[in-house]
Formats: C-alpha cells, sequence, structure tokens
C-alpha cells in the first residue's frame, strides 16, 4: 500500500487543506475522539470529500487495477506488423464499491475491459468470443471498413467474430458494444481504453489510463455510482504514486451512461490536454469536459510533492466515487 | 354399529388427543415441503428477485450525526452496504448486524454536518444496488427526553385535551335544566361527534397500516384494533352495570363510557401531534392549538350530555375524573409521539379509538332510544346528531 507508511492522523491534516472547505477541516482536525470511534472500518468521522487512505470506502486490494491503470507498452513504428487481442464477452458480477455487485457485462472479466493498444499502421485482429447471454459487438473508434464497424456483425451467444483492420489514426480512442439496446450493453460495462500510438513515438512519460464511467445500480436511469477505471472511491483509496522528475500522461476516455457529461479536474497543478490525442494542439488547463466517447491525452509535469486530489468537477459524481488522489514522490 | 362402540370404547381422552393429529401432519408437509425447495415454484415459472429496498422507520438528526433506523420488510436477508446523504457517499457505522433477516431492524449512524431547515435526503443501498431514498422536508435536531420536552409536550397535552373537556363539562348545570327535547338533541349530538371522530380515527388507521412494512401491515390489524377496543367497551359497560331492566347502561355510567371512549381517541391524537412535530411534519403554532382546543370542547359537551341526563348529582372529584379520564391521555399520547414513536402503535391505537367510539355511540344510542320520547326518530335525535358531525368538520377545520 502505498501510504501506509503515513498515519491516519497525518492524512487527515494532509487532506484538509485540500477539500477546500473550513467547515470540514474544523471537523477533521477538531477530531472528536467519540465520532471517530463510532464509525468502524469507514475511518474517521468526517465528510467523505476527505476521504483517503483506509477511510475511503473502496473495495478491493493495492494492485487490483494495474491491469487497467497501466497501459502496455507503446511498440516502435512498423508498418504491416500484426497486433492481435482476444476479448471474451461475459456475463460477470463485479463488485464496485464494498459489498455491492453489479451484474454487469464485461469484456475479459472486468469493467472497463482491457487496454487495447497498437503503433500507426500496425495490423489489428481483434476475436471477439460472446460467452455472454445476450449478443455482442465490439465498436472501435478509428478509421476502418464499414463491415469492421461492430454494427452490423452481430455476434450471437456462442459464437465469435474476428475484426481484422488497420490502426489508424493515432491518438486516444476507445471501443464499445454496439448491439441494441445500445444504453443498456454500453452501461453494463462493455467498453473499453484504445490507445494508437502515433508513428513518432510520444516523449517517455509515466503513462496511465482512465477510463470514467457510472454504474445504475437500481435500474432507475440514473447513475448510483461513478468511477475510474470501475471501482468507486478506488484511487482515494490508494493514491497512484507518481514521480515529480517525470511527465504523467493520461490516457483518459469517458464512457459513463446516462449522465451527459463528465470531466477531469487537477488539484494543485496544471495540465496540457490533447483533444482526442490526435495533433500537437493542446490547452494549458486544469479541468476538462468530455461527453459520452470523447477522450483526450493529459500530461502532468508535477511541481510539487504530495497528496494531489483528483475528480470529476461534477460535485455530485465525486462524492458518488469518482475521486482520486495522486501521491506525487522525487 | 362397531365403529360407534369403538368411539366410545376409548373415551374422551382419545379424542382429545386426536385433536393434536392435524397439528403433527401439517408440520410435517410443511416439512417436506421445505425440504423440495422451490421444485413445486419450478413447475409453473420463477420467483422475481426480491424488491431489496429498506422500509426506513426513522430518520433522527443529532448534532453532527444522523440516525437512520431501517427494517428488512421482505423475506430474503437484506444488507445494508453503501450509505448516501443527498446523493454523496458517506462514511457510517451500523449498531447491530449489516445483514438483516427477515422484519430485523438496524440503526445506521452517520457523522454528518447537516443543515439546519434545510430538505436533506438520505439513502440506503443494498449489496444488490438497489437504493432506498428517504426524503425529510427539513433537518430539525430530534428532541430527545429531557425535563424541558416533557413539560412541553405535557403542557401541549393539557391544552388539547384536558382544558377544553374542563370548559365543555361547564355546559352541566345549563344542560341539567334543560328542557328534556333539548336534552335528548344533545345526546344525540355526542353520538354525533363520537361518529365523526371513529370515522376519523378508522380513515387515520388504514391510512397509517398502508405505511407499515409489508408483512406487518394489513386492514386486518385495524380490524383487531377496532374489534378489540370495542368488545373492551363493551365488557367495562357490562360491568358497571346495566340498569336492572337489561336495556342499557345508566346515565352516569354513559357518561364514563363517553369519556373513556374520548380518552381513547385523545391519545391517538395526542400521538399523532407528538410525532408529526418530532418529524418536522407538523408546525404547532398556535392557531393550531386553540383550533385543537376549540374543537375538543365539543367532547366535553358530549360527556356533559348523559351526565345531565341521569338525575344525580355528579361531585367536583368525580367531575375531575371524567375529565382526567377523557383528557390526560392527550398528554400520554404527545409523549409517547414525541419520544418514542411506533408506527405499529399509531395503528393500533387510532383503530382503538375508533372502536371505542362506535361501542359509546351504541350505548347512546340506546339510552336515547329508551329514554327519549320519540325514540331515535324524533326531529330532536335526527337534529342533534347531524349538528354533532357539522360541529365536529366546522371546528376541525380550525386545526386543519
Amino acid at each position: 500500500m502505498p501510504n501506509s507508511r503515513l498515519s491516519r492522523r497525518k492524512l487527515l491534516i494532509g487532506a484538509a487543506p485540500l477539500v477546500a472547505a473550513p467547515a470540514l477541516g474544523k471537523l477533521a482536525l477538531g477530531g472528536d475522539a467519540k465520532a471517530a470511534e463510532h464509525t468502524g472500518h469507514m475511518g474517521p468521522g468526517l465528510s467523505h470529500a476527505a476521504m483517503i487512505g483506509d477511510a475511503a470506502p473502496a473495495v478491493g486490494g493495492p494492485h487490483d487495477l494495474d491491469a487497467l491503470l497501466y497501459p502496455p507498452p507503446a511498440l516502435p513504428h512498423q508498418p504491416g506488423r500484426v497486433r492481435e487481442y482476444t476479448l471474451v464477452a461475459a456475463d460477470h458480477d463485479v463488485e464496485i464499491a464494498p459489498g455491492i455487485h453489479f451484474p454487469a457485462w464485461t469484456y475479459n472479466g472486468t469493467v472497463p475491459g482491457p487496454v487495447i493498444r497498437a503503433t500507426e499502421g500496425d495490423r489489428l485482429r481483434v476475436h471477439l468470443v460472446n460467452a455472454g447471454s445476450h449478443p455482442h459487438t465490439i465498436h472501435f473508434h478509428g478509421i476502418h471498413p464499414a463491415d469492421m464497424d461492430g454494427v452490423f456483425e452481430i455476434v450471437a451467444p456462442g459464437k465469435s467474430f474476428t475484426y481484422d483492420f488497420p490502426a489508424r489514426p493515432y491518438g486516444m480512442h476507445l471501443y464499445h458494444c454496439h448491439s441494441t439496446p445500445l444504453k443498456k450493453h454500453i452501461h453494463k460495462g462493455l467498453y473499453g481504453a484504445f490507445i494508437i500510438d502515433p508513428p513518432k513515438p510520444r516523449k517517455p512519460a509515466q503513462e496511465l489510463v482512465m477510463v470514467m464511467n457510472g454504474y445504475d445500480t437500481d435500474a432507475d436511469g440514473g447513475n448510483n455510482f461513478y468511477t475510474v477505471n470501475g471501482r468507486s472511491f478506488y484511487y482515494s483509496r490508494y493514491p497512484i504514486r507518481v514521480h515529480r522528475s517525470q511527465t504523467v500522461r493520461i490516457y483518459i476516455a469517458n464512457l459513463t451512461e446516462f449522465d451527459l457529461i463528465n470531466s477531469f479536474h487537477l488539484h494543485g497543478d496544471f495540465f496540457r490536454y490533447y483533444p482526442t490525442g490526435s495533433s500537437d494542439a493542446f490547452e494549458y488547463t486544469d479541468t476538462v469536459m468530455l461527453c459520452q466517447g470523447q477522450r483526450g491525452i493529459i500530461e502532468i509535469d508535477f511541481a510539487n510533492t504530495g497528496h494531489f486530489m483528483f475528480h470529476a468537477h461534477q460535485s455530485e459524481f465525486t462524492e458518488l466515487g469518482w475521486m482520486g488522489f495522486f501521491e506525487v514522490v522525487d | 354399529m362397531e365403529a360407534k362402540a369403538a368411539a366410545s370404547s376409548r373415551g374422551d381422552g382419545f379424542w382429545r388427543a386426536w385433536a393434536v393429529l392435524p397439528v403433527l401432519l401439517l408440520a410435517i408437509v410443511v416439512g417436506l415441503f421445505f425440504t423440495s425447495g422451490d421444485s413445486i415454484v419450478d413447475l409453473v415459472g420463477r420467483n422475481p428477485p426480491p424488491a431489496d429496498e429498506f422500509d426506513v422507520r426513522r430518520v433522527e438528526f443529532k448534532p453532527g450525526e444522523i440516525r437512520v433506523r431501517v427494517t428488512n420488510p421482505q423475506r430474503d436477508d437484506l444488507t445494508i452496504a453503501s450509505v448516501t446523504v443527498d446523493d454523496a457517499i458517506v462514511p457510517f457505522s451500523v449498531d447491530g448486524n449489516r445483514k438483516l433477516g427477515r422484519l430485523r431492524s438496524a440503526t445506521i449512524v452517520v457523522p454528518y454536518d447537516w443543515v439546519e431547515d434545510d430538505p436533506i435526503s438520505v439513502g440506503v443501498t443494498s449489496s444488490t444496488g438497489i437504493e432506498t431514498v428517504e426524503e425529510i422536508a427539513a433537518a430539525l435536531e430530534t428532541p430527545q427526553p429531557s425535563a424541558k420536552g416533557v413539560l412541553g409536550y405535557g403542557l401541549i397535552g393539557f391544552f388539547v385535551g384536558i382544558v377544553p373537556i374542563a370548559l365543555g363539562l361547564l355546559w352541566l348545570p345549563s344542560l341539567r335544566r334543560a328542557n328534556p327535547r333539548w336534552l335528548a338533541a344533545f345526546m344525540a349530538l355526542t353520538a354525533g361527534l363520537l361518529t365523526f371522530l371513529g370515522v376519523e380515527a378508522l380513515g387515520e388507521a388504514f391510512d397509517r397500516q398502508a405505511t407499515l412494512p409489508g408483512p406487518l401491515a394489513g386492514p386486518g390489524l385495524v380490524l383487531l384494533g377496532v374489534a378489540g377496543s370495542y368488545l373492551t367497551i363493551l365488557l367495562l359497560g357490562t360491568r358497571l352495570g346495566r340498569g336492572g331492566d337489561g336495556a342499557g347502561v345508566s346515565a352516569a355510567a354513559l357518561a364514563l363510557l363517553v369519556a373513556v371512549g374520548i380518552g381513547v381517541h385523545n391519545f391517538g391524537e395526542g400521538l399523532a401531534i407528538g410525532t408529526s412535530f418530532a418529524f418536522g411534519e407538523l408546525t404547532l403554532g398556535t392557531f393550531l392549538i386553540v383550533g385543537f382546543m376549540i374543537h375538543n370542547v365539543t367532547e366535553g359537551l358530549g360527556i356533559a350530555a348523559p351526565a345531565a341526563g341521569s338525575g344525580t348529582r355528579f361531585s367536583l372529584g368525580r367531575l375531575v375524573a371524567l375529565t382526567l379520564i377523557a383528557g390526560g391521555p392527550a398528554i400520554l399520547g404527545a409523549w409517547l409521539g414525541g419520544f418514542a414513536t411506533s408506527d405499529l402503535l399509531a395503528v393500533v391505537f387510532f383503530a382503538a379509538a375508533a372502536g371505542a367510539a362506535f361501542e359509546v355511540v351504541v350505548e347512546v344510542g340506546r339510552y336515547v332510544a329508551r329514554r327519549v320520547s320519540g325514540g331515535l326518530r324524533s326531529g330532536w335525535v335526527l337534529g342533534g346528531f347531524l349538528a354533532g358531525i357539522a360541529a365536529m368538520y366546522v371546528t376541525g377545520l380550525l386545526a386543519a
């Protein structure tokens, strides 16, 4: 656990200024011993806005989401090289918050599905095996033939299909199921990040993938939980450790169903935002807004060390699980 | 012939034991059914999944803390997995087990800096992700039993229960000197207002039973309360002594019965006032209390009418006792409602109030039929009955 050396008390003091709410700070530092005792395993008796470390109600262990957070490495440009991936669509219950199980439809057992990565000019062969109970497809964003678009070639349960197309254009993309009812197939969890690297490699960085999503656990057409990479408050419980000396590059995509938009906001610093990652044009900001299907690349050169919060700048999403911390070290 | 002989030879003891046989067989059949699992259900289809919704019984606000009492209203277990306040996930602890069996309850404790007077919603999410949301119109600190609170609710009960009944009883000397036809009209008025109270209480009981957790709810619960109190009052009336002619209770006993019937009703009224105020659903303004006072003065009149018909003198002590029987329960109800509400208890008491009122209406009717010339069909009686209902409705508007 990255923050195991910090005492809970220290974390509170560290987090209080971050949340920038004087009342909360007072509560946290006032430390009503009785209230703290009362909260059991959920942590100290203060508002969720300062939930970090053990105080954050996230499910799982410290490295559970590593495969989704850290993308496979970029390969050098080599036109015609074949990159093969196999995605198995299956019904799978996923625990999205402590004790809360969502009956998801998944690619390879996780929501979001695995990160697919290729370099521009690679030939992608993606095998879809439908082990689920409903017809599924994979619809990739990018440039490809009409019969490889995941719209017409519906894959029935027990069947399979291979998507075969050249990887282009470079940028941060995404993939998702395009069976009808579309809303249901996306919200159930059939989506993931799809990175195409440019022929001229990007400069070295600490690379991360963040897929923003939501879960409507009671089927009322509104989300009950919001996350990045599938588990609410996960990166509050397990802050992402990064080094100040090296650029942090986040491939970010929004796959949130039901809500019009989602967003990413970084505390205590600014970043370069490259929309879709498809050109060198960027905006220098600390907040970006994305509708469903929008994505881009964020590059942060941290000026300071310490715990820096990141979250959706829709406060509601933040308080329903979409928040986390970077632990910036030298 | 042989069977008959065998039956008689076996004696009474055997046949008493025989009565246990159906119970034993039932136990065996039930056992077999349980061990067969869902195989019978599977022949006809599948059970839908459980609703997995909690029943939020009570939300209390304390400084820096919200306490939520929840019950599992369904057959399957229900687990408290997540809690939200105003659509935000909050840390919480559970006083008791997180996994609730059928009709089991637990209290969720949420450290929370709530904003006074603001509407607030509390959501409890089960492990299957179903969220039960309880909207609270205004967050207000829940009163805890304190000397001040006890005094406050006591005074409210005193003003809406005891004072108006005592004032109504002051009509007694005037009624005693009234023309017998007028007295008959006032007796009928008593019956009218008791009928009104009975119907109101019945409606309240039905409304409230509907909000109970499924297995506890049901119109049958209301019937239980109505029948229980009706029969209790009937028994009380019999004990108090029917007239030698066996045609009904004496006027003095009737006054006591009316007082008891009104007392049961006022307990329910106190309970409702206490509960509604404690949960911020009721503004206990001066106007409301004055309204209840005017409304309840008619109840005092209802006791005075049969007392006047008795011809016997009522001592001051007896009048005070009648006042306390009829009005005192308002204080007890207000205390109970303000500090320790039970919805189940409220249903039973409203139903009991209805049963008591209806029984007393029957007693008054018998009395009037027996003692008044023209009986129940006299214009004075009919007019008085309608006037009683109308008086309750009109004065009730003041307490609305």
